[in-house]
């Protein structure tokens, strides 16, 4: 199994993901997103302009997104404006370095993602608790790349709420393990720990 | 000790369900191995040589008599009856049915047991002292603390895939029993001026491959803000621990690599962030698991000394009684009790740390009629009943002895800390377990091996040091050559207030030589010896160099063909 990202993302786009808001119940959609990989040199930003929702990479975002995003009559302003961009993190982000342009990024971005290079990656789990907890990020995170059944709870409970799961995943068996756990003994993003909840506790 | 409400026994009931759920999708095909393989380990089951292997946990090594009794029926019904108690506070079942393993973690959750985390790249089982809450030389009970943690640390979402495993330890005492500077996190409990309860923290300790000495990097925390300032050290090791190279993925390469203060730095700043929040435990959670670690109802007795003690045996017994009382009862915090610790290394027949169902069984009566059902399990794989009347000792002694667990070695030479090694686990270079038993063969005189006093002898059949090799006044390390297995030395490690990382001595030895160079190790140490002094000060006073020389003496022919690893 390759464990580059790149490769993954630009490879293997999902055609629908399980969304699971706070609160909420599960339920799977049609992906409208595309995952849009500079580094694999096979289309330009300009040459997936006829995509209708794009997750760019942060690292583009830095270097050339934002700086067309003030330029009113650019692609990307007018994607803002439609709400249909996006940018995703790799693993390996250290996305506390960049607090300012995620900040101004709530009000560009109608989407973030963090990728899991390989399943047994853990990095992204914290990358979506801190953007939750620090940056207090309110919109939709979603996991994307190498996104296993098994993983669900634990992205669920660190900060995301919508999952490109690997394609061969059995979406079924995904929507049922939200259903396992009915305690928690930590606080999460999604819930405080049980404990905290006396009535439950008697 | 700690009883399970229903928020822990739904935990756990449910933590069955999905593992059962696991299994099946591994056996109909649907989860390949790869993706299987961190699911299974995070619920303790490893795949070893013969068969797999169910790893589980007795955290901070408390157990009650009926927990073991069920561990007891476990290896009768599961697996070929017997366990093996481990280096960790666990035991480990060897022969087990991947297709029973989800009927195992349900037994065990009926006892209020688990397999949870006892392997992956997670947090694992909490280890402590195994005489908390009795030890004479105790500042703070740390077993609140231990199950607090327990529970905040069991499926934590955030650090459930960490590049490496991620051990902490907890003590609460005078003399450190639990190595707490070999874990990725010590946790070294007291008391402030305020008398209030406060950690320090010490990061980045560790075995294995590179095992080095845990640093120092907070200190008196207070006990309330654990979970916010251990998630903020877990964060920052999680997102910029190594995960290029298995062998430099524990957090004690990233200490080293930032350095202790810078490493402190940025746990500080990701702590500023998230030190206020509801993360941190309040004072009912407190009271809730405290109030299960009170004081058993104690008969008010008054302390009998040793010498009555001794005679208060038959005549014929006493000078074997004495030197039991003298090794395995240690001192207990309550006049007229006292600690016992039943010795799983009997001298050649058995593996370091095993027990048979039937020697579970009796242990856990002997536990209900002498210390209130409750038992201790040691990381030196021995047993303990923590809260026996001294009154009672000659008795308990007796009925222990048929047993088999009354040898007086604790501490001793042939109390060998040792791995499963290469008979059962596949991940070792070598074998341990043939090591130990020559070695206790060879040094089966009992008054031979109380005037040599106490050494600590610790086999690990490979570097990822289960054995715990590096801290054994003597070390012995299992190595790989061209296929052959070889046995390196260390000495002068040590646990406890005065932790040390032994030194390699030399090329490696071939199984057969190593009951020689013990001799010669030891024969040296009795040479040179003053007095009483215990080994590893003979040894600072005198460095390695004699004991290499008796090592080496005649047999570097032999040897040479060792390089050094």
């Amino acid at each position: 199994m390759s464990a580059s990202p790149s490769n993954k993302i630009s490879s293997i786009q999902a055609s629908s993901v399980l969304l699971y808001p706070k609160g909420g119940k599960p339920s799977i959609i049609t992906n409208e997103w595309l995952i849009w990989n500079d580094s694999d040199n096979k289309k330009t930003f300009q040459e997936i302009e006829h995509e209708q929702k794009v997750l760019v990479p942060f690292q583009w975002w830095l270097s050339q997104g934002q700086v067309d995003a003030r330029d009113p009559s650019s692609a990307v302003a007018k994607r803002i404006q439609d709400k249909t961009i996006g940018i995703w993190f790799t693993a390996d982000e250290d996305i506390l370095k960049h607090s300012d342009v995620i900040e101004a990024g709530k009000s560009a971005w109608a989407l973030v993602a963090a990728d899991f290079p390989i399943f047994r990656d853990g990095r992204s789990f914290s990358t979506a608790a801190l953007l939750r907890e620090r940056f207090h990020w309110t919109g939709k995170i979603r996991a994307i790349g190498d996104v296993l059944i098994d993983q669900l709870i634990l992205g669920a409970r660190s900060g995301f709420d919508s999952f490109a799961l690997r394609p061969d995943q059995n979406l079924e068996v995904a929507l049922k393990q939200f259903d396992l756990f009915t305690v928690t003994t930590q606080n999460s993003w999604r819930d405080r720990r049980s404990q905290l909840n006396t009535s439950q506790a008697a | 000790m700690y009883i399970y409400d229903y928020i822990d026994q739904t935990l756990v009931n449910e933590r069955v369900t999905q593992f059962k759920d696991q299994v099946e999708r591994r056996i109909n095909g649907t989860l390949p191995e790869e993706e299987f393989r961190p699911l299974r380990l995070q619920n303790g089951l490893y795949h070893q040589r013969h068969a797999y292997m169910l790893r589980v946990a007795i955290p901070y090594g408390l157990l009650s008599s009926d927990q073991l009794r069920t561990l007891a029926h476990i290896a009768d019904k599961y697996d070929r009856g017997y366990g093996h108690f481990t280096t960790r506070q666990n035991i480990q079942f060897n022969w087990i049915k991947l297709e029973e393993s989800p009927d195992i973690l349900a037994d065990l959750a009926k006892v209020q047991m688990h397999a949870i985390q006892t392997s992956g790249n997670c947090i694992r089982n909490i280890t402590s002292d195994a005489f908390a809450g009795v030890a004479a030389d105790e500042y703070v009970d740390p077993r609140p603390v231990c199950e607090l943690l327990r529970q905040w640390s069991t499926l934590h979402p955030e650090f459930a895939f960490l590049p490496r495993k991620f051990k902490f330890a907890v003590c609460g005492a005078k003399e450190d029993r639990t190595i707490l500077l070999c874990h990725d996190v010590g946790i070294s409990l007291k008391k402030n001026e305020n008398d209030e309860l406060v950690a320090d923290i010490y990061a980045g300790g560790g075995m294995g491959r590179t095992p080095i000495l845990g640093s120092l990097i907070k200190e008196n925390l207070p006990w309330n803000v654990l979970p916010s300032y251990l998630t903020a050290l877990l964060r920052v090791y999680n997102r910029f621990g190594r995960r290029d190279n298995i062998y430099k993925a524990r957090i004690k390469i990233l200490v080293k690599a930032l350095g202790p203060e810078e490493f402190a730095r940025q746990v500080e700043g990701e702590w500023e962030t998230i030190k206020d929040g509801d993360d941190n435990f309040q004072q009912s959670e407190w009271d809730r698991v405290a109030n299960h670690f009170t004081k058993p109802a104690y008969k008010s007795a008054k302390s009998i000394g040793t010498q009555d003690l001794i005679d208060s045996a038959p005549a014929n017994e006493q000078a074997a009684f004495a030197r039991w009382l003298e090794r395995n009862v240690k001192a207990h915090q309550v006049a007229g009790y006292a600690s016992v610790i039943f010795s799983l290394k009997p001298h050649g027949s058995v593996a370091p740390g095993d027990a048979t169902t039937e020697q579970m069984l009796a242990i856990a009566d002997l536990a209900d009629r002498y210390s209130f059902g409750e038992l201790r399990v040691t990381h030196e794989q021995n047993l303990v009943l923590a809260d026996v009347e001294q009154e009672n000792l000659l008795e308990l002694w007796h009925q222990a002895k048929a047993q088999n667990v009354v040898l007086p070695n604790i501490g001793l030479l042939t109390d060998i800390i040792a791995c499963p090694g290469g008979d059962f686990c596949s991940l070792a270079n070598a074998k341990s377990l043939p090591i130990a038993k020559a070695i206790q063969e060879r040094f089966d005189d009992l008054d031979y091996l109380h005037d040599l006093g106490e050494i600590s002898l610790n086999i690990s059949g490979c570097i990822n040091s289960c054995g715990h090799h590096h801290v054994g006044n003597i070390g012995v390390l299992g190595v790989d050559k061209d296929g052959e297995e070889w046995y390196q030395i260390t000495l002068g490690g040590e646990q406890g207030n005065h932790a040390a990382i032994g030194k390699v001595i030399g090329p490696s030895f071939g199984a057969e030589q190593i009951p020689d160079v013990m001799a010669d190790i030891i024969d040296t140490f009795v040479k040179y010896r003053t007095a009483d002094e215990p080994f590893i000060e003979t040894y600072r006073r005198l460095g390695a160099t004699p004991f290499k020389e008796a090592a080496y003496l005649n047999r570097s022919k032999e040897s040479s063909t060792g390089a050094t690893i």
